[in-house]
């Protein structure tokens, strides 16, 4: 204690004696000394809380107003398209009248499939059984059915040959539309089968994917017409060699007479 | 990391304040310490306010400028959209137009067309013919018996084998056969035809409730029908075909018979000449 005092003795009466040192010491020490943090209340955060509540008050006003215009008209727009544009309860009704048609459709397909048979002897019975098989494999056994039954083209010795021409054009046509009418057939079979299964898939469809599922029915309902376009053609090409031997019926008439004119003045100047 | 840097400077600083002997080293002591205090020891300058007002201006000027009219923008292109979709591609009043048309068309011709297509066309006066006649204009597909029965009686049987050549009686039976097909195939035809215009009604009757996204069920529907149809109409062709076919195929077998006759004939001729 004795020893402090006298220590702070000393250092009072060394302070005394070198005052302008001390007061330097002081002045350098106080501006090397570290400053206290600035306080919460210090003018650079007031400044910084009006700005983050500037900031705050653009978000609300500027984004938060904006996106609810915007929320505002895509509710709108969803409004729209599910009460108007897509309503799931037509949507439904749609579907639900496909698959009644489908019921409808089933029994179309029954009823093509009834048979309709009706000859009575073997070789009428063979024939008929080939050109209603509906079987594309059948068609090589049509022409040996057909001369059964109609008989061949004649022999050399037994007709002209214009006869024996014009009735080979005739058996080749009758054999020909008799042979596209299989055809025919087993194509109709096979749109009715597509047709089921189209008729499916749109029972499966979005409202988006109706669509390619109707441009796919649009692509077979062309190939069906160029079938039913086909079968038309047949039918023609029947109905013209029909007609060619009506002409031809009336050429060879004339040709016969003129010979029978010929043979009898033949005959006549013998006598 | 400041109050050591501090609390070392102060040692140093304070020793050297003692150690001095003249006044020019305690001036010189003073002015290094200043120095060192100011640029090596004190903190770095704080940020200056200008520099957060800026920031918060900044980000002010990015919300009011390009945020506000990138929503501006936004807003403007879904308003323009819904715009089209009720204005121009589904306007309300036009798909009720569209809806109201269906219904006043379906009451226009519906009943009409039935009833025109229904018409009784049944023309036989005499007994016989008159069975065949409903039998192939009852559009039913389960009296192919009648149908056969009323044909026979109608058109006669195929003759005996004592009564006529083979040939003559296979191409009678072909004729009967072929005939008798096509008009059971119609009877079938014609069922198929009603099943068609019911579904036809449906479709065009839910079309008139129809909504611009359930159409398309509809359409698709439509054609699937349509190539149903098309198959029948094949159908009712080919034999169409068979008909005609058999048709010039009968006549040919005339001229190939004429044929054989004439070379029979000849032969009797011959036979008979030579026999004078």
């Amino acid at each position: 204690m004795r020893q402090a005092r006298e220590l702070l003795t000393k250092g009072t009466s060394w302070i005394r004696g070198h005052k302008l040192r001390v007061i330097l010491l002081s002045l350098v020490l106080t501006i090397a000394a570290p400053w206290p943090a600035e306080g919460q209340f210090s003018p650079c955060c007031a400044i910084l809380a009006a700005g983050l509540s500037s900031i705050s008050s653009a978000l609300q006003s500027v984004i938060g107003g904006g996106l609810n215009q915007i929320l505002g008209i895509d509710q709108s727009i969803q409004q729209f398209e599910q009460n108007f544009v897509w309503p799931q309860n037509l949507i439904n009704q749609a579907r639900s009248l496909v698959g009644n048609l489908q019921g409808i459709f089933n029994q179309m397909q029954t009823l093509t499939k009834i048979q309709v048979n009706s000859a009575t002897l073997p070789n009428a019975q063979l024939l008929e059984a080939n050109l209603l098989s509906r079987n594309a494999n059948q068609i090589a056994q049509t022409s040996a059915n057909y001369t059964a039954l109609y008989g061949s083209v004649p022999a050399a010795t037994d007709a002209s040959q214009q006869v024996r021409d014009m009735v080979d054009m005739t058996d080749a046509a009758a054999q020909a539309a008799m042979k596209r009418a299989i055809e025919i057939d087993a194509l109709s079979d096979l749109e009715l089968q597509a047709a089921s299964q189209i008729n499916q898939s749109i029972q499966n469809a979005a409202p988006g994917s109706a669509p390619i599922i109707e441009a796919q029915a649009d692509a077979w309902l062309v190939r069906a017409n160029a079938y039913t376009q086909a079968a038309t053609a047949d039918l023609m090409r029947l109905r013209a060699i029909d007609l060619a031997n009506s002409s031809a019926d009336i050429k060879m008439g004339a040709t016969n007479t003129a010979n029978l004119r010929q043979q009898l003045m033949n005959l006549l100047q013998h006598n | 990391m400041h109050y050591f840097s501090f609390a070392l400077f102060a040692l140093v600083c304070g020793w050297l304040m003692l150690a001095a002997k003249t006044r020019r080293q305690v001036v010189a002591i003073t002015v290094a310490g200043v120095l060192i205090s100011t640029l090596v020891i004190a903190p770095p300058p704080a940020e200056a306010q200008g520099g957060i007002i800026q920031a918060i201006q900044a980000v002010l000027n990015v919300i009011n400028g390009a945020i506000q009219t990138g929503l501006n923008a936004i807003n403007t292109t879904r308003a323009a959209i819904n715009n089209l979709y009720q204005n121009l591609i589904w306007p309300v009043q036009l798909i009720n137009q569209a809806r109201a048309q269906v219904v006043q068309m379906i009451n226009q011709y519906r009943t009409l067309m039935a009833s025109i297509l229904n018409i009784d066309l049944h023309s036989a006066t005499l007994a016989t013919p008159q069975s065949l006649e409903n039998a192939i204009r009852d559009h039913q597909v389960n009296n192919f018996s009648a149908l056969t029965q009323a044909f026979g009686n109608t058109y006669g049987a195929i003759p005996l084998s004592t009564d006529a050549s083979q040939a003559d009686r296979d191409m009678s039976d072909m004729d009967d056969a072929l005939t008798l097909d096509s008009l059971k195939t119609l009877k079938v035809s014609d069922s198929a035809t009603d099943l068609e215009l019911q579904a036809a009604d449906s479709i065009e009757t839910t079309a008139g409730e129809a909504a611009p996204g359930s159409a398309p069920f509809l359409t698709a529907s439509a054609v699937a029908s349509s190539i149903r149809s098309q198959a029948l109409t094949q159908k009712m062709l080919a034999a169409e075909l068979r008909h005609e076919a058999a048709h010039i195929a009968h006549q040919n077998g005339f001229r190939k018979r004429g044929a054989a006759f004439s070379t029979q004939l000849r032969g009797v001729l011959m036979n008979l000449l030579q026999h004078n």
